[in-house]
């Protein structure tokens, strides 16, 4: 490479020369003897080539991207509001053939037998006589909606979009710390960090051989599809957003565009004799299928909370005569609760006779008095997690936590025990990201994508969630966490490409 | 078919980025026109000011602060700033409807403008600054025009362009021309600053040679078939686009359609002499302002807040 003069700075210095330490966490890139891993090759080799001021200049033009295509989230300041951007990271994360395998595996299984819980719960109750899941931990969660009871869905698929989060503990293995079946978001992220890491490192990119990301939009078109298909051959789908303000409003719009449908505010819509329509410039327009971003409570101020008016008076009476599909079906929190989490190998084995591919986390419910006098000894150890929260809200990570923290923690926890539960701290694996020029190991988690409809489709990529923080193990956006793209490979990694 | 909100919020982005490079142009020419230290300068300031509604600052203040109000005062709801960041408010909410290409195009506008360093940007050479500006907007509506497709919404965006053009040159003409003014502008200067005002000082050289008169900028601004800023163009525009969209909408001829086809008509067969030399101009140009306000009624009523029992499919 023909570079011009350079003043001899350690800022120009290619940055293979600076160590890059993991510490004991699980690597994504270099193995525990110091070697690099085989599918990783190709991109450390090309890291190294780059100075970090070149690293630095390319990292900013993927910010001033992500800047310009509005992928940002709206600071309000008591002068002006500001637009931020959500953190991104140029390194992708990658994900050899074989162990994308067993993930793509492991996820489908956990969706099918998930959909079946669902239809099961708001069906006959079968699992709840049977005993294996106790019947006051479904029927007594918030989550649970009475008002879906016994209600079709189309091809049982309660949850059309599920998006799991996955973590690899220090033994490399992948395990489940959490289901998201109500709206789950980040999917726009996943697609824009692949264009991003497209211009960022193309040679790299095309060398690698990447499974594509590019699909889902038409993937998801035609999931929707499917749970309108049956009274309407070319049903009229649409993305029902809760607005401008809403923090993931980008996504909504980005989806709608990709997808070539209409994104719809619940002021958009009318329910007329049980038929949704919309108005349009052009007269009322029947609307099939409704892939809702706004979540249950929101959605129908006579079926749900009505304090609200983000959604449409008597949609969920149209859901219930059958003219109109909402995905994902209200209610499907139920299956994600935390607390039901903890059952889900269970539930697995009771549906569908297998072991589950994938393993959960241990999980302490606090519900249980042993668990909880368990989980109180060893707060200093654990993470524990209040079932209704999310986001990285209502949570104490024990080790990164003081005496006083724990303490006040502990008396919250006694009070009301079955709203926690508790988990051993996973040390998540660490993954090499660009960190004030240098390149540092941070915690990353894997957020996958699946689609239910007439089938379950996997979607061949992730978002990889950073905890940018060093040492953090919080990878949510609202506590400052990033993301990065993630590549699954289409074949192995040849051993010969050795740099 | 499109949402009754998003053609709303289309057609009001178009408004709004018209109005946008509408104030920034007048800003500009008002600039460039007070670096001579001339009555005619003072003039121009004042015909700028006042044909932005805003006669208080046209006697109180500098053309210097005036304009820098008139673009970066966020207080201020009639400013650049003010209407660009609600374009693109408008534009966010119906970002699945205008192209990526079109969308930058704004974001970057609306980013330059908000930036902490635009005071000192405008501060450090406001010509520079503006025509910027200006060139943001063209790329803009270049950008919409060459990646949208010519259907609905972007005869919604293009309707929402013509109808806020055809007000705001009618309003500088009555500000010049109209029945307010007791003694005619007949200062070269001030008139070649008024036809910079309308983007037209270019188009009007080569209509009419360098012999600048009030009657004959009446007549390019009024009536010229092919300038894009004279009224007669617009409310062309303004009649075609309402045409397709009524059309589609299965009540072609009536409503919107039929106030924007009298509109033009009254341009396209005026009597051009009896008005112009007979100083009646200025009743044709309060007629064009009214009537364009009851065109946006009319639409408003046709495609967006309709009775929902006209709308239910048959």
């Amino acid at each position: 490479m023909i570079k011009a003069q350079e003043p001899e700075t350690q800022a120009l210095l290619p940055i293979s020369q600076a160590p890059y330490m993991p510490g004991l966490a699980y690597d994504e890139m270099v193995a525990a003897n110091g070697e690099v891993r085989p599918h990783y090759r190709p991109l450390q080799a090309r890291m190294s080539t780059l100075t970090s001021g070149e690293l630095g200049d390319r990292q900013r033009m993927l910010e001033r991207s992500f800047l310009l295509q509005g992928i940002t989230f709206t600071v309000y300041g008591a002068e002006s509001s500001t637009e931020q951007i959500i953190p991104t990271d140029l390194f992708p994360r990658i994900i050899p053939a074989s162990e994308w395998a067993k993930i793509e595996a492991g996820l489908a299984q956990r969706l099918k037998a998930l959909n079946l819980f669902l239809a099961d719960i708001y069906g006959d109750q079968q699992i709840l006589m049977d005993g294996i899941v106790p019947r006051d931990l479904v029927l007594g969660a918030p989550s649970y909606r009475r008002e879906m009871q016994h209600l079709h869905v189309p091809h049982g698929a309660y949850a059309n979009v599920c998006g799991s989060d996955l973590i690899r503990g220090q033994d490399g293995e992948f395990a489940v710390l959490e289901d998201n079946l109500r709206v789950p978001s980040g999917v726009s992220y996943m697609l824009a960090n692949r264009d991003a890491s497209k211009r960022t490192f193309p040679g790299t990119y095309r060398a690698a051989g990447v499974r594509p990301v590019e699909r889902y939009p038409d993937l998801l078109l035609a999931t929707l599809k499917s749970m309108g298909n049956h009274w309407n051959s070319d049903p009229q789908v649409v993305v029902m957003t809760p607005g401008v303000y809403n923090s993931a409003y980008y996504e909504h719009a980005y989806l709608a565009r990709l997808m070539g449908v209409p994104l719809v505010e619940g002021r958009d819509l009318v329910v007329h004799d049980n038929i949704v329509h919309m108005r349009t410039t052009t007269g009322l327009r029947r609307v099939d299928v409704i892939y809702r971003r706004v979540d249950d409570d929101f959605i129908d101020p006579l079926a749900f909370r009505r304090d609200t008016s983000l959604g449409v008076a008597g949609l969920f009476n149209a859901y219930r005569a059958g003219t109109v599909v909402i995905c994902n079906a209200p209610g499907t929190g139920v299956a994600d609760d935390k607390a039901v989490y903890a059952y889900v190998p269970e539930i697995i084995r009771y549906y569908l006779g297998e072991d589950a591919i994938l393993p959960n986390i241990e999980t302490y419910l606090c519900r249980e008095p042993t668990q909880l006098s368990h989980t109180l000894a060893n707060l200093d150890k654990f993470v524990v997690k209040a079932v209704g929260a999310s986001g990285g809200y209502g949570m104490l990570v024990g080790p990164h936590a003081s005496q006083k923290e724990r303490d006040t923690f502990a008396v919250a926890l006694k009070a009301d025990p079955s709203n926690y539960i508790a988990q051993p701290t996973i040390q998540l694996s660490t993954a090499p990201c660009l960190i004030d020029g240098a390149i540092e190991a941070r915690h990353v988690d894997l957020r996958p994508f699946i689609l239910s409809g007439e089938k379950i489709v996997v979607t061949p990529g992730a978002l990889t969630r950073v905890a940018l923080k060093r040492g953090s193990l919080v990878v949510n956006s609202s506590q400052g966490g990033g993301s990065k793209d993630t590549w699954v490979l289409d074949g192995e990694p040849e051993e010969s490409i050795r740099p | 078919m499109m949402l009754a909100r998003v053609a709303d919020s289309l057609y009001w982005m178009g408004r709004y980025l018209e109005r946008a490079e509408h104030l920034s142009r007048l800003s500009l020419v008002m600039l460039n026109a007070t670096l001579d230290n001339t009555d005619a300068a003072v003039h121009t300031g004042w015909i700028a000011l006042t044909a932005l509604g805003d006669t208080e600052a046209a006697q109180t203040k500098n053309a210097y602060e005036a304009a820098r109000g008139l673009v970066l005062d966020r207080e201020n709801p009639d400013s650049v700033i003010a209407a660009v960041t609600l374009a693109r408010e408008n534009a966010r909410q119906v970002r699945d409807q205008i192209t990526t290409e079109s969308w930058e195009r704004l974001n970057l506008l609306y980013l330059r403008l908000i930036s902490p360093n635009a005071p000192y940007a405008f501060d450090d050479g406001s010509a520079i600054f503006l025509q910027e500006v200006i060139s943001d907007l063209h790329l803009f509506k270049g950008a919409s025009d060459s990646t949208m497709s010519h259907g609905e919404g972007w005869r919604f965006l293009s309707l929402g362009i013509h109808l806020e053009r055809a007000q705001l040159i009618a309003r500088l003409l009555e500000v010049c021309f109209g029945q307010e003014r007791t003694e005619a502008i007949t200062d070269h200067i001030a008139l070649m600053g008024l036809l910079r005002m309308a983007c037209a000082l270019e188009p009007y050289l080569r209509a009419y040679t360098a012999e600048i008169e009030p009657r004959y900028i009446l007549e390019f601004l009024l009536f010229d078939e092919e300038f894009p800023r004279s009224i007669r163009f617009c409310t062309g525009r303004i009649q075609d686009n309402l045409k397709s969209l009524s059309n589609q909408a299965g009540f072609a001829g009536q409503g919107p359609e039929r106030l924007a086809g009298r509109l033009n008509a009254r341009l396209q067969f005026a009597d051009e002499s009896a008005l112009l030399d007979g100083g009646e101009a200025s009743a044709l140009l309060t007629t064009v302002v009214n009537e364009c306000i009851d065109i946006h009624k009319a639409v408003y009523e046709a495609f967006v807040a309709y009775p929902l029992e006209l709308g239910l499919p048959a």
